[in-house]
């Protein structure tokens, strides 16, 4: 009984103290990890979000970039930083399906990470090249028959390719993956005729569909997309199944206060919230993210079970 | 018409003080990054890449490519004064610049080069401004198999970089290719010896390979063979610096070869100015009258790769600006600076901000002026760096490589890489094994794989598809008539071989 009694006071002595920690974060320069080279989109978005909790926090928030293994690297950084909240990092749903193919890991993607919340969300689209006659997603099935097509991708285990594989799957396409060095080369590909179609998020299929240099074929998921209300969705064109948003969310370490984990989803929210961030994802063709802390874990977790089925299904594991 | 109206805007955009301050604060930052061996333009454009939000994306980027072509300028610096290239483009120069700096010709050779990467420059801007949506189109027509047969053709082309055993230049090509497969395969996602390291997960950098093998190795041979005697070697007049009239000779046509070849290498995305210099310098020395001055202190030897790397880094600009697509790292960059401001690059570009364009355009020429007039005066006291005892400088230049290795990335992991490569480096100098064919095997190698692997796929492994594209073909039988030639000329060489001088291990016989 004495025992029990002690037990609960330390407990609320504990929550109590990490309550004060929560309230009074940040005390102190906050690092956030982006886990890309510098120039992309998610660095984009991320340093904009660095500097509105910068100014909102009225503390340094430090961007770090560290780049490599399909974002693995920098979430292994963050996976051995102190739960403290004083070190985060933005990431893509490659937070999701790179763990899919690397099996290695030094970390447990989902106990040693704490998904805090999504900064921003779009929906995938397909975009086609200049050797692809269709200009929609049944069109291009059929034309799939006749010519099987390429996929290209961004590199093995990301988003891409998962996205092109699931779009294989659901949509009965001939077609095979072709990796490349990036989405850019992907995209230089569709438009040399080199490869035929590349699955990607809006941020970096946009500005080429923009400028007239590869065409937008489907948007992947059950609605059409506001900014090409013309562009036909897979739902429309039978193939379902495919209920998948990219998105950029914000992570920490794992074994994070939950009390914290709130506040920090609450300070993003107000960052998102802000006229300047807004002009950054609309610039970016993203819009703001949605959901609490709780939702975005949710996510995380089924696009992680969701991934690593389908690389089973698909042979697409990594020796 | 049309062109001269554009130049008039570019030129106005680029003469605005504020554009022509941020101009010349870009160039000298380059230029400086490009001397301190370690350190290069990527880490230096992403450490000032945050300041760009608040500039005008035209103002931006122009600071931000004046650092990038700057480092071309500097980069040689430390390659022929003290055998360590200040940029991995730069480390073919050491071939030929560090032998004419043991000659007394340190002065020479920098100011041949800095002429050179002038002349390099302003030929790739030519190409920039005046083909660039050609160039742009044409760039597109390249795949896997056009990218595939470059690559052979570059490494065949490039195989004579070192003098010396052809086998141990072989091996060292070789050994470069292996090390290059560290790291995950882009194909299948497997790994490859990298013994569950993360670390490894993403291959050796080549910096930090480049910086070990050139620069560390270097330091620890000199330590070793105690170096009092050799400063006193080393001409620091003024006079040493006037190039003679047969270096001029030398000059014009490798310094056209090369910008040619830079220009054509700079343009493909994904390919670079390191290419560039190896397939320079691996072609000067073929069309030579006199291939064995080579690596001795030839003036060709440090004109072509200087030339090539510096036309490279403009015509880079072509996919990056017209096609949005960027070859490398540091364009990725440059394309986030105009992305910050809205602004997303592609054939529009020129169009929709013609003053964004030809500002950029105009303003190199404005760097390019700066650069020579900023690094002939500058010769005279870098060449006077070397009357600094080696025991302050060598300890200066290790920290700096260290702090550079480790700012790619912030990785720790790649300051050890270095340390590794130093070491390997030092082994190779023993056995005289040449560092420059390990750097050329390492940097075509996974071009080579993975060109090759996804033409294969592409063609759904027919190889003959190769064979059949009008430009994989092409390449290819060029390729193949090289090495024929070559063979064919060292079999007539050969009789009059027992004739040579004995070969220096006889003597050591003795």
């Amino acid at each position: 009984m004495k025992l029990l009694k002690l037990a609960a006071t330390a407990a609320l002595m504990m929550s109590g103290a990490a309550a004060v920690q929560a309230q009074d974060f940040p005390d102190g320069t906050v690092t956030l990890i982006i886990p890309y080279g510098g120039g992309g989109s998610t660095d984009l978005i991320a340093r904009a979000l660095a500097n509105e909790l910068g100014r909102m926090w009225d503390e340094a928030v430090i961007v770090e970039n560290r780049p490599g293994a399909g974002s693995m690297i920098g979430t292994a950084s963050l996976a051995q930083a102190e739960p403290d909240g004083y070190t985060l990092l933005v990431n893509t749903p490659a937070h999701a399906t790179a763990p899919a193919v690397q099996k290695d890991l030094p970390f447990d993607p989902k106990t040693d990470i704490t998904p805090i919340g999504m900064v921003a969300t779009s929906p995938y689209m397909a975009v086609a090249g200049a050797a692809v006659q269709s200009d929609d997603l049944t069109a291009f099935a059929a034309e799939s028959q006749d010519r099987p097509m390429f996929f290209a991708t961004a590199g093995v285990g990301t988003s891409s390719h998962f996205a092109a594989e699931l779009l294989i799957q659901q949509a009965g396409i001939e077609g095979d993956v072709v990796h490349f060095a990036g989405g850019g080369e992907a995209q230089t590909n569709l438009m040399g005729g080199h490869a035929d179609v590349y699955i990607s998020n809006t941020a970096s299929v946009m500005p080429y569909v923009n400028n007239g240099q590869v065409k937008p074929l489907v948007i992947l998921g059950p609605t059409r997309y506001d900014a090409l209300p013309d562009v036909q969705s897979s739902g429309e064109a039978g193939a379902d199944g495919i209920e998948i948003n990219s998105w950029v969310g914000l992570f920490g370490p794992g074994g994070m206060d939950p009390a914290l984990v709130e506040k920090l989803n609450a300070d993003m929210r107000a960052a998102v919230g802000t006229e300047t961030f807004k002009q950054v994802l609309a610039d970016n063709f993203v819009q703001p993210g949605v959901g609490s802390a709780a939702d975005f874990k949710a996510q995380v977790e089924t696009e992680m079970q969701l991934w690593s089925d389908l690389a089973a299904e698909r042979g697409i594991v990594a020796q | 018409m049309d062109l001269v109206a554009n130049l008039y805007l570019g030129l106005e955009t680029a003469l605005s003080p504020i554009n022509l301050a941020y101009c010349l604060l870009g160039v000298f930052v380059g230029t400086l990054i490009g001397v301190l061996p370690g350190i290069g333009a990527l880490a230096a454009i992403s450490m000032l890449f945050p300041f760009t939000y608040h500039l005008e994306p035209t103002t931006a980027l122009i600071m931000l490519a004046g650092i990038y072509y700057g480092t071309a300028y500097g980069g040689s610096t430390a390659s022929i004064l003290l055998n360590i290239p200040g940029t991995t483009s730069s480390a073919v120069t050491c071939l030929d610049g560090y032998p004419m700096a043991q000659q007394g010709r340190a002065g020479v050779a920098l100011a041949m080069t800095a002429i050179a990467s002038f002349f390099g420059g302003v030929f790739g801007i030519l190409v920039l401004s005046v083909f660039t949506p050609v160039v742009a189109s044409w760039a597109l027509s390249f795949g896997s198999a056009d990218y595939f047969a470059l690559m052979v053709l570059g490494l065949v082309a490039a195989s004579t970089v070192s003098d010396g055993s052809p086998i141990k230049g072989l091996a060292m090509v070789v050994l470069g290719m292996l090390v290059a497969t560290i790291g995950m395969d882009p194909q299948s996602g497997t790994a490859r010896f990298t013994f569950g390291s993360l670390s490894l997960l993403d291959g050796i950098s080549i910096g930090a390979l480049a910086m070990g093998l050139f620069g560390v190795a270097e330091i620890i041979t000199s330590v070793r063979s105690s170096s009092n005697d050799s400063i006193k070697a080393r001409d620091v007049s003024l006079r040493s610096l006037m190039p003679t009239r047969d270096d001029w000779r030398r000059f014009w046509m490798p310094a056209l070869r090369a910008s040619t070849i830079g220009s054509f290498f700079g343009a493909l995305p994904g390919t670079g100015p390191t290419v560039a210099a190896f397939v320079s310098y691996g072609v000067e020395k073929r069309v030579a009258t006199d291939p064995s001055r080579f690596g001795k202190g030839a003036v060709e030897g440090v004109v072509a790769p200087e030339a090539a790397n510096n036309a490279a880094d403009q015509t880079a600009f072509i996919p990056t600006l017209s096609l949005g697509v960027p070859g490398s790292a540091t364009m990725a960059l440059m394309i986030g600076a105009m992305m910050v401001h809205g602004i997303h690059p592609g054939p529009n570009l020129v169009t929709d901000h013609p003053d964004l364009f030809w500002g950029l355009v105009m303003s190199f020429w404005v760097g390019n002026l700066m650069l020579v007039v900023l690094n002939l005066p500058l010769i005279g006291l870098w060449v006077r760096l070397l009357t600094v005892p080696y025991k302050m400088l060598y300890p200066a230049i290790l920290v700096m490589v260290c702090i550079g290795a480790y700012s790619v990335h912030f990785k720790a992991f790649d300051v050890m890489v270095v340390l590794g490569f130093g070491i390997l480096g030092y082994a190779m100098r023993i056995f005289s094994m040449p560092a420059a064919p390990l750097l050329l095997g390492f940097v075509l190698g996974p071009m080579i794989e993975q060109h090759f692997r996804r033409a294969m796929v592409l063609a759904r492994g027919d190889f003959t598809a190769i064979i059949g594209r009008p430009i994989s073909g092409t390449v290819l039988v060029i390729t193949l008539l090289i090495l024929v030639l070559s063979i064919y000329a060292s079999m007539r060489r050969r009789p009059a071989d027992p004739a040579a001088p004995p070969a220096p291990h006889i003597e050591d016989e003795d």
